[in-house]
């Protein structure tokens, strides 16, 4: 049994209700399900994401480094 | 086209525990919403704020605060007083997009990654934001455990009391009552201000200092690391995670983010505020030539002890492990909600234990991991302290990378996709961020460029 179906108890009158007239349609946990279609990336956004990761990797390796140094 | 347009009518969800409690707190906003008079207003913001001045807050954690307190006790009063609010404004333009971005989607950060960029692009930042919190949530352990040991708590009680703290809050299962304990114990880190005026501080310094960005610290090493400190004491990854999840488990809506701006540019001056009082309370110990360096929370607040007397002292670690708590509650938070997004389980501080099971194992499995690798003796934690806001600077430009995609993808955000002006100052934010980066890079690799710099 998944989460939704353990979600699925009788429900008063004046609860639905207020969740009809209070929440957007989206903002309903069940709503949330839905999937968002994946989008292409473009080749510059594309360059841009690889030179970030190359550059996080570069520099996590230089504060590697500085911790090596800063313990010796 | 919005994405959201096209869902699926009412009557065929399933209405849930969590839809009911985030309904009962919207009901609340539409009726303040309708009444439309000043009191009314008022009452609108304060059921509006929360994750931005949370976040704000929870940013000011165990290492952001020692980075201050380093700040002030190496540089005293000078430039780093207006540059700590240079990276609060940056702090505010990278927000106010979660704000936006939570808003529009009604999805949380990690959920928006993976599903709109797929799985290698998700991982990729998953990984940044795992590591990254976990690293920081050690820290804040630390913060909590050294504060305590102030006033002779030992280790083993300090981090039990945090985990007990963080239970509490999160046993309310309710999303409103979780935000207003945390938002009253947060307030606590203004604690600072007190203690910066039992300093007795040079008020003529202080309004040179910031209108004249002067006296300038050194170019060296050291400078860069703590530049590098300050900035990742304001600007991390997590944050964006954590607000954006907030925003929607709040239920705020696109008529909100009026609102949602105004409470982070509040929790921003907030954070501000307790920032400049930490740098302003330990510039005695520069003015007084004590070397700070690897200084603790407790070790700060007893160097302070003879020159702010105990009352001062004791309000300095109490502050810390302030800062420890909250931020423990809301990095924890911020793995949980990306965890339950990416695993599509359930997540909402509105749930009840049995149906979130896995949300809230994650956030006490890793608090629970945190205090005991802080509990084990003779681990050189210190280094962690030293490098975690480091780390959180580097890491920012890819995550903010995402961020600006999303936040100008018009078919997800509609009407309130990134305006010029916003992409602007996001893309300042960014070349800033790479260029600190890059500079203490250099500083590792050839030190010799920079030590010989005259003041």
């Amino acid at each position: 049994m998944n989460a939704g179906q353990k979600m699925r108890t009788p429900l008063s009158p004046s609860d639905e209700e207020l969740v009809l007239s209070a929440l957007e349609p989206d903002q309903l946990a069940e709503a949330k399900k839905q999937r968002i279609p994946r989008r292409s990336l473009r080749k510059s956004e594309l360059l841009v994401l690889w030179f970030l990761r190359v550059y996080l990797l570069f520099m996590i390796f230089v504060v590697v480094y500085q911790a090596w140094s800063g313990t010796h | 086209m919005n994405l959201f347009a096209n869902l699926k009518t009412r009557g065929n969800f399933v209405i849930t525990h969590e839809d009911i409690d985030r309904a009962h707190d919207r009901a609340r906003v539409l009726a303040a919403r309708s009444r439309g008079n000043w009191f009314s207003r008022f009452r609108l913001l304060w059921l509006l704020i929360g994750p931005g001045i949370l976040v704000m807050l929870g940013e000011n954690d165990g290492p952001s605060m020692l980075a201050y307190a380093a700040t002030g006790a190496k540089f005293g009063i000078g430039f780093f007083l207006p540059f700590i609010v240079l990276t609060f404004v940056m702090a505010i333009v990278v927000q106010e997009m979660t704000v936006r971005l939570g808003a529009a989607t009604q999805r949380g950060h990690a959920e928006l990654i993976f599903e709109r960029f797929g799985p290698f692009w998700g991982w990729f930042s998953m990984i940044d934001l795992g590591i990254g919190n976990f690293l920081t949530l050690i820290t804040e352990f630390i913060a909590i455990r050294a504060g305590l040991g102030f006033f002779g708590v030992p280790p083993w009680a300090a981090v039990l009391a945090a985990l007990a703290l963080l239970y509490t809050a999160l046993m309310t299962h309710r999303y409103w009552t979780w935000e207003r304990i945390t938002l009253a114990i947060a307030a606590f880190n203004l604690v600072f201000i007190p203690v910066a005026l039992l300093t007795h501080p040079d008020w003529h310094s202080v309004g040179h200092a910031f209108a004249s960005w002067q006296p300038l610290p050194r170019m060296e090493q050291d400078t860069l690391l703590i530049v590098l400190a300050d900035i990742g004491a304001t600007v991390t990854p997590w944050m964006l995670f954590f607000q954006q999840s907030a925003t929607v488990d709040k239920g705020m809506t696109r008529r909100d983010v009026g609102f949602g701006r105004v409470d982070t540019a509040l929790g921003a001056a907030l954070a501000a505020a307790a920032a400049l009082a930490t740098v302003i309370a330990t510039t005695p110990l520069f003015t007084h030539h004590m070397s700070a360096e690897h200084f603790q929370a407790a070790e700060f607040a007893q160097a302070l002890r003879p020159l702010i007397g105990n009352v001062g002292a004791s309000l300095f670690a109490l502050g810390m492990v302030e800062a420890g708590m909250v931020a423990c509650v809301t990095i924890s938070l911020s793995s949980a909600y990306a965890f339950g997004e990416v695993a599509a389980r359930p997540h909402s501080l509105n749930l009840p234990v049995r149906q979130g099971k896995a949300f809230y194992s994650v956030v006490f499995l890793l608090a629970v991991l945190a205090a005991l690798i802080v509990l084990i003796p003779g681990l050189p934690l210190v280094y962690v302290v030293l490098v975690v806001n480091v780390i959180a600077v580097l890491a920012m430009p890819p995550a903010l990378a995402f961020l600006f995609l999303l936040a100008n993808d018009r078919e997800l955000m509609g009407d309130v996709v990134s305006p010029t002006w916003a992409n602007v100052l996001a893309a300042a934010v960014v070349v800033f961020l790479i260029a600190a980066g890059v500079m203490f890079g250099i500083s590792v690799i050839a030190p010799h460029l920079f030590a010989a710099s005259p003041r």
